[in-house]
């Protein structure tokens, strides 16, 4: 899974949101430092719903401008979890090699 | 709104229409929604001022290039179109790479033959290689064997970085030899650099996370038996003296794509064959030929003043063209959308 997919996969996992919500809420998650574009975005969007990992939830007017929002099927949740275990899992053994606090003994 | 003119929603859609018709369909809408929500700044005259006047940032045009071209030459899960488009560009992307990394082998073939000369080998025509500049050039030849490795390998953006240097490179040394007024033809220079390196750097876009594997061990033989079935004749006529009987590079170019065009035929004007794969070849061979055909016209300038090596380049094109006739067909069919069922 690229780095992209995991964090739009992780602005969705607390509830569904809309395009630039997504957009949004994976640059707070990576403290600024991913800046998705609206092209990427949706390439990825593409890409998610493709394997299933999400779908649309609902459509909402908002100022003239119908928002489609998106969010977690069952496999996307379990894809998530996978990913995210895995990621904190080499954080821990990248800590404890560095010699750093929260970091776990590597075999 | 602005009632005479386009606003910034007609602006956005336009700069969609670098997409694929079947991805706006699906698409469309929502991205527009998006980019218009993030260009909300929360001041009302501010908001109704780029509503009107506002114009997408290049950096989002890109992201839609990019985006487009991920979509037009397509991965695992594209429309069929797509796909073929996309595997034909990235095998024609291969072979073209091929060949600058066996130009690679070759000059190293050819450096060590003159360090260790044996004593029954006639001496190699090509005299050794001196000056910054033609040095620098057989090293972006050598580069190219990385390139190869690298794309058949799954190392695309390494590929793709690699690839780039060795263009810019290149770049540099034709600015060099044209600002020192030593290039002849400098149209015919620029338009084969452009033709043969920087056009299949652009392409290598096809090499994106959703394209399937390239068969590894079939491009990694095609390098050796390209190897002993092309470079190596060629040393050996040039070395034994009959070199007048060789065509040109563009000229070899154009004889080896129609072989390959000769060999494919029968798999392309079959019916019984999967169409599928043939003609994913039919396409990538048509593009090929396309590229050699170029490389030859604007090669013609060399030999304006000799009539006979110009009939003989006009019958390089004529059996390229003869042989890309062959598997057209195929190419077009795999790439035509299927018709749509008749209403009764």
């Amino acid at each position: 899974m690229t780095g992209q997919a995991f964090f739009v996969l992780t602005a969705l996992a607390d509830r569904p949101r809309h395009g630039y919500g997504i957009v949004r809420e994976v640059a707070e998650l990576s403290q600024g430092r991913v800046g998705l574009k609206i092209g990427g975005l949706y390439g990825v969007l593409d890409r998610l719903a493709g394997e299933g990992l999400i779908e649309p939830d609902r459509e909402e007017a908002h100022e003239g401008r119908l928002r489609r929002y998106y969010r977690l099927t069952s496999e996307g949740r379990r894809a998530l979890a996978e990913e995210g275990e895995l990621r904190a899992a080499t954080a821990r053994v990248a800590r404890a090699r560095l010699g750093l606090a929260g970091g776990e003994a590597a075999g | 709104m602005n009632v005479d003119g386009p606003d910034l929603e007609d602006r956005y859609r336009r700069v969609l229409r670098l997409l694929p018709g079947y991805y706006r369909a699906h698409w469309e809408d929502d991205m527009v929604a998006a980019y218009l929500d993030s260009r909300v700044t929360g001041d009302e005259d501010e908001d109704d001022y780029v509503f009107e006047f506002g114009r997408p940032a290049w950096p989002e045009i890109a992201s839609v290039a990019a985006l487009a071209a991920r979509l037009y030459l397509g991965g695992a899960g594209s429309p069929r179109r797509y796909f073929a488009w996309g595997q034909a560009v990235r095998r024609a992307v291969l072979a073209v790479v091929l060949v600058h990394a066996v130009q690679g082998l070759t000059d190293l073939t050819l450096l060590a033959w003159r360090r260790h000369q044996a004593g029954w080998l006639p001496a190699p025509l090509a005299g050794p290689v001196t000056g910054t500049w033609p040095v620098v050039l057989q090293d972006i030849d050598c580069a190219w064997i990385v390139i190869f490795l690298a794309l058949v390998l799954g190392y695309h953006r390494a590929a793709r970085a690699v690839a780039a240097l060795a263009v810019a490179a290149d770049l540099v040394a034709m600015l060099q030899v044209q600002s020192a007024g030593i290039m002849v033809r400098p149209l015919a220079w620029w338009s084969i650099w452009f033709l043969l390196g920087l056009a299949p750097v652009l392409a290598m876009a096809a090499f994106h996370a959703d394209a399937p594997p390239t068969g590894r061990r079939s491009w990694l033989l095609a390098m050796p038996c390209y190897y002993l079935l092309v470079p190596v004749p060629v040393m050996v006529i040039q070395a034994t003296g009959n070199q007048a009987w060789l065509p040109d590079s563009a000229g070899l170019g154009c004889l080896v794509v129609s072989l390959a065009c000769l060999v494919h035929a029968p798999r392309a004007l079959s019916r019984s064959h999967q169409r599928a794969d043939s003609g994913v070849w039919s396409l990538a061979l048509t593009l090929l030929a396309a590229v050699a055909g170029a490389w030859r016209v604007v090669s013609l300038g060399s030999y304006l003043r000799d009539p006979h090596l110009i009939n003989v380049s006009l019958t390089e094109l004529f059996i390229l063209a003869v042989a890309v006739a062959l598997v057209a067909p195929d190419a077009v069919a795999q790439i035509t959308p299927p018709p749509h069922p008749r209403p009764r």
